[in-house]
């Protein structure tokens, strides 16, 4: 038990925080963001990974901040992992079961009046790879906090810190990516 | 030779003789020495002083020739050479010139018949009491097949390790080109190394047997890529993928993000437009195979037409190829190693599933290729949205196997018999080490089967290695040599066992280097004919031939390697052990059984691949710009043909006008375009009557031999003619004077070749020759480089716009059309042809020319030896046995290999 409570107090600086309360025949509680959900369908693909994985339950799943609820116990799941590593691993672990499609990462802790949604208009197929491979080009850039990416819909968007990168950034990686931007009308 | 009769001789010389030292004797006396001494019935002297010395003397020597100075002694390799050719001129009518006066007809044969028997005599003396068939090694395809029959191992690739045979005599099987190094030796035991690993079983259960079903357009391929620019669709339910939009403006971005997120994993078809090229290589590489073993590959293809965006009725029966790949190096620069497996029909809108079993080799994956389409980037601006045209859809393949008939596999149980496989411990046998292994295992990281566990080190048992060893070795070494084995020669290879087992080695270990070293010996490297027992021999053949006449294993490997190019089966092993193979009717049977199994497929390749230079096919690529149709589809298609007509040939026992006209041809959908010829579908060959006015047909006018005698850009009537003088008729043209240039056709199209020719023909040193060889290569004027019949040039420069023809719609042309051709000539006979099937008509009214070459090409192929002046009356027996019974192809086969060329050394 005390192990458990350490380890939830550890995740809070690592950006994941225990939600409920401690209940020795369930599993903990934990929050987490979700990379990889750059459509609102993402989400039902998430539910059918965490279908494969029965160690872990997704609790809940809110596609407008990719923060995702999911019970598991850190303890069983990854049993040699210190606590400033379960993030890292649960990431490596959702990754590889989903050929390297969803992670996880902290969540996001700066305040959310302080993010800058940024909408780009892009032009492309309609088509799921397309639109993880546009994701793929910013979601990672430093600054980005989460990002989506629909060509049905024609736009990129991406919370982004201002003090870290700017939309010509977004833009730029986007380019190398080969995705065609909209002209500005 | 007496003294006197020189003198009396002398009295009647010319004076040009008289003035020669007697010490010298001229070869004209000497001729007369065989006047006087009664051998002729016309005197050579006056012969040749008639018809032959006014061009041929010391003075004109004409063509190089002195007869005044040419002796003969004919056991000397120049002067007999150079009398043949004197023989020749003068039976073929060549000599004396049309022009000048003519011999009378006994007189020519009496001189004739004088100087045959000479040549013959001193040719019979010098070779006296040699073995004719020089002992030889096993040619690459030989000993691939050898090993392959062997250990019932279809498809281990063993040739391309070895080093090139060289040729003699127009085939790789004389003793002449088989020559052997050290380098050979260094790969025959790496070469019985890899035998040996492939052949034994070193796990107790075989392999699981896994169906693995692959999409075309798998991760790390080259299909994704263009599935992602437009050269290609995903297909469901005969519609574009909705979840994968067709390439349009936009072309689909990031093709790792796609296979990642499962895009090509979803059960769609592949629809290509473009064949493999340069640049594009298809493999279905999720699967690479791990144990070298039998597969059962099929795959469900059909063809449509895409009309951006939309998918429609295709045009007709469009063709895919599967091909073996070998996953070796990098794969750069033209992709890796391959061999064609099949090719097999996509119908329109219609899936229709193809099966075959093949062989793989570790490593190797499967090729596909759109042959039939010609298309290559679909790129415009719009991609696959603003395409129209043809497209092959491709479901699935689905691989099973590995396949066994049994376990341990048929490979193991030729060397261990029924030995069987037990767990190697070492605690259970101190100092005795383990068998050599290396683990299967899956070396290719693209493909996704893998190899089965196997816990520990399992290894054959004997609980008699002595006993056990001198019983396999009995079994194996008759089979691996072919002919029985002397129990000394066994007990050595035994006692090598002994000797390895004490030094520590396991019992299979111990084995496999006795085996190794069976198949390094001379018994196993070389053709060894032993001499048949000239008592058994005298029942069925006179005594003169029984002296150098094979035995019945001799035989039996004769048989075999001409019909199969490998070892003898068990029912030749029979025969031969019991001393009825040299029956006639026994023989015949044999050759009709050896002939219809599906491995004298082999002898189709290997003496096509030689006789008429098929092995060179794809010495050249023709001009893209000259020749915008041709493909690799087109160029497999020709070499099909031209196999599956003399397959023809032989199964309907077709005589040899069959060699140059014909009344059908052997085709599939694409040669018979290329040839004009309409009402043929799809892509198997099968025979096609032709209309009565086509040239098709014959291997005279097939596109293989016209490719093969062309240099990929131009046509010249002078290697075309010199291979017709040289393969179809047996008459080669002698080389070039070293000191004249070659005749370079102009692909302007300012000049045509033949009137460049005239120019050249208009040198009298040139001029005799090319009378010989030019005529048929000016009718096969009528065919471009790559076969194609043609009225006019292809130019690159002037000329006037070229229609379209037969050439498919989505290629570009940029030919345009020069002059006219000109396929008229006159034979060196003087007789006249218009055209090439005046030709055809020509050459094949001297049918038994034709048949007297082929038999002599047979001849040298299935004997391995060159063919001698005083071998001519053997092959005119033949040809007069088979021309009596109807002159059949078949029939010659049969004929040949119950004559004494055939049976002897």
């Amino acid at each position: 038990m005390w192990r458990q409570y350490l380890l939830s107090l550890l995740l809070i600086p690592a950006g994941a925080a225990w939600c409920l309360a401690d209940d020795a025949a369930q599993p903990q509680q934990f929050q987490h963001q979700i990379t990889g959900l750059f459509a609102q369908e993402r989400v039902q693909d998430l539910r059918e990974l965490f279908k494969t994985l029965p160690q872990f339950k997704l609790v809940d799943v809110d596609f407008e901040t990719a923060e995702a609820t999911i019970a598991y116990d850190p303890a069983k799941a990854f049993p040699n992992a210190k606590a400033n590593q379960v993030v890292e691993q649960f990431d490596n672990l959702l990754r590889n079961a989903s050929k390297h499609t969803f992670g996880v990462k902290p969540l996001c802790t700066l305040d959310s009046a302080r993010l800058k949604l940024v909408e780009i208009q892009v032009i492309g197929l309609d088509c799921k790879g397309c639109c993880l491979g546009a994701y793929d080009a910013i979601y990672r850039l430093k600054g980005v906090e989460y990002a989506t990416a629909s060509f049905k819909v024609g736009k990129v968007t991406a919370r982004i810190d201002p003090e870290k990168i700017d939309r010509t950034e977004l833009e730029t990686a986007l380019k190398q990516r080969g995705v065609q931007l909209q002209a500005a009308e | 030779m007496p003294l006197f009769r020189v003198r009396a001789v002398c009295g009647d010389l010319p004076d040009f003789v008289r003035c020669l030292s007697m010490t010298h004797l001229p070869p004209i006396i000497a001729c007369l020495l065989f006047v006087a001494a009664g051998e002729a019935q016309t005197d050579p002297q006056v012969f040749f002083e008639a018809h032959c010395l006014e061009c041929h003397d010391a003075h004109a020597r004409k063509g190089g020739l002195d007869l005044s100075a040419l002796g003969v002694e004919f056991t000397k390799a120049e002067n007999f050479g150079r009398w043949v050719k004197v023989y020749d001129r003068l039976m073929s009518g060549e000599m004396p010139p049309p022009k000048q006066p003519q011999p009378s007809p006994a007189d020519r044969a009496a001189l004739t018949t004088w100087l045959r028997g000479s040549l013959v005599q001193a040719e019979r003396q010098k070779v006296a009491g040699d073995v004719r068939t020089g002992i030889r090694r096993l040619t690459r395809a030989e000993y691939e097949n050898t090993i392959r029959d062997l250990f019932d191992m279809p498809g281990i690739a063993l040739a391309g390790e070895l080093p090139a045979d060289g040729s003699a005599h127009g085939f790789d099987k004389n003793s002449d080109a088989l020559d052997i190094s050290h380098v050979n030796l260094a790969k025959y035991l790496e070469a019985a190394e890899h035998v040996l690993s492939v052949a034994v079983a070193i796990q107790p259960q075989p392999p699981t047997v896994k169906t693995q079903r692959i999409s075309l357009a798998n991760p790390h391929g080259f299909v994704a890529h263009v599935l992602l620019h437009g050269d290609g669709v995903l297909l469901k339910n005969k519609q574009p993928d909705p979840d994968f939009p067709p390439a349009a403006e936009q072309m689909h971005i990031d093709q790792g993000a796609h296979e990642r997120i499962g895009a090509f994993h979803n059960g769609a078809s592949v629809g290509l437009f473009r064949h493999e090229d340069e640049s594009f290589h298809p493999y279905f590489n999720e699967f690479v195979a791990i144990y070298p073993a039998r597969y059962r590959l099929r795959t469900s293809l059909w063809s449509f037409q895409w009309d951006k965006g939309r998918v429609l009725p295709a045009r007709g029966i469009e063709a895919a190829r599967l091909s073996i790949v070998q996953l070796t190096g990098d794969g750069r620069g033209g992709g890796h190693p391959s061999t064609v497996l099949t090719y097999f029909d996509a119908p329109s809108l219609q899936e229709q599933t193809h099966e075959i079993v093949a062989w793989l080799n570790a490593s190797e994956t499967i090729g596909f290729n759109a042959a039939s389409l010609v298309g290559g980037h679909t790129r415009g601006k719009s991609r696959a949205m603003g395409f129209t045209g043809p497209g092959i859809a491709c479901d699935w393949l689905e691989v099973e196997g590995p396949l066994y008939d049994a376990w341990p596999p048929a490979s193991h149980r030729r060397l261990f018999a029924d030995l069987p496989l037990v767990e190697f411990k070492k605690s259970d046998q101190p100092g005795v080490r383990p068998p050599p292994r290396e683990p299967f295992r899956q070396r290719i990281f693209m493909g996704k089967n893998t190899a089965d566990p196997v816990a520990g080190t399992w290894t054959v048992a004997s609980r008699d290695p002595q006993a056990d060893a001198d019983r396999l070795l009995t079994a194996f070494l008759p089979r691996a040599f072919r002919r029985p084995v002397p129990a000394e020669v066994k007990q050595a290879y035994v006692e090598k066992v002994a000797e390895r087992l004490q030094s520590g080695d396991c019992f299979e270990a111990a084995m496999r280097w006795a085996y190794r070293a069976a198949l390094c010996a001379p018994e196993f490297l070389y053709h060894v004919e032993g001499q048949r027992d000239p008592a058994a021999a005298t029942a069925t053949q006179a005594p003169s031939q029984a002296a150098a006449e094979i035995d019945d294993y001799a035989l039996a490997s004769r048989l075999s390697y001409f019909l199969w190019n490998s070892l003898p089966d068990d029912r030749l092993f029979e025969l031969a052990a019991t001393g009825t193979l040299h029956a006639p009717d026994v023989l015949h049977a044999e050759v009709e059984r050896l002939l219809g199994d599906a491995r004298s497929q082999r002898f189709i390749d290997d003496f096509l691949g030689q006789w008429l230079k098929l092995r060179q096919i794809a010495t050249n690529d023709p001009d893209r710009k000259l020749y915008p149709e041709f493909r690799p589809y087109l160029q497999d298609s020709m070499v099909a043909e031209t196999r599956a007509y003399f397959r023809e040939l032989i199964e309907q026992n077709l005589n040899a006008r069959y060699l140059v006209q014909s009344d059908f041809a052997m085709l599939n959908e694409k040669i018979a375009v290329h040839y004009g010829i309409p009402g043929v579908n799809g892509s198997k060959i099968r025979r096609v009557a032709l209309p009565p006015d086509s040239p098709r047909g014959p291997f005279l006018t097939q596109a293989a031999i016209l490719k093969i005698t062309a240099n990929g850009t131009t046509t010249s009537p002078v290697p075309r003619g010199a291979f017709v003088m040289d393969r179809l008729l047996g008459q080669p043209p002698d080389p070039p004077p070293a000191n004249v240039a070659a005749v370079e056709p102009d692909v302007r199209g300012a000049t045509t070749i033949r009137e460049q020719l005239a120019k050249h023909r208009d040198n009298a040193i040139c001029a005799a020759c090319h009378a010989r060889i030019d005529p048929p290569g000016f009718a096969l004027e009528s065919f471009d480089v790559i076969g194609g019949f043609r009225t006019r040039y292809r130019s690159i420069g002037t000329g006037d716009p070229a229609p379209r023809g037969s050439i498919d719609p989505f290629i570009s042309i940029d030919f345009k059309l020069g002059p006219a051709v000109d396929p008229s000539g006159v034979l060196p006979d003087k007789k006249t042809f218009s055209d090439v099937r005046e030709l055809q008509s020509l050459l094949a009214a001297d049918s038994s020319r034709l048949l007297q070459n082929l038999a002599e090409r047979l001849a040298i192929y299935a004997t391995g030896r060159e063919l001698l002046f005083s071998d001519r009356e053997d092959i005119a027996a033949i040809v007069a046995a088979t021309m009596t019974r109807g002159g059949g192809i078949r029939t010659l086969i049969h004929e040949l290999t119950r004559s004494r060329l055939f049976q002897t050394r």
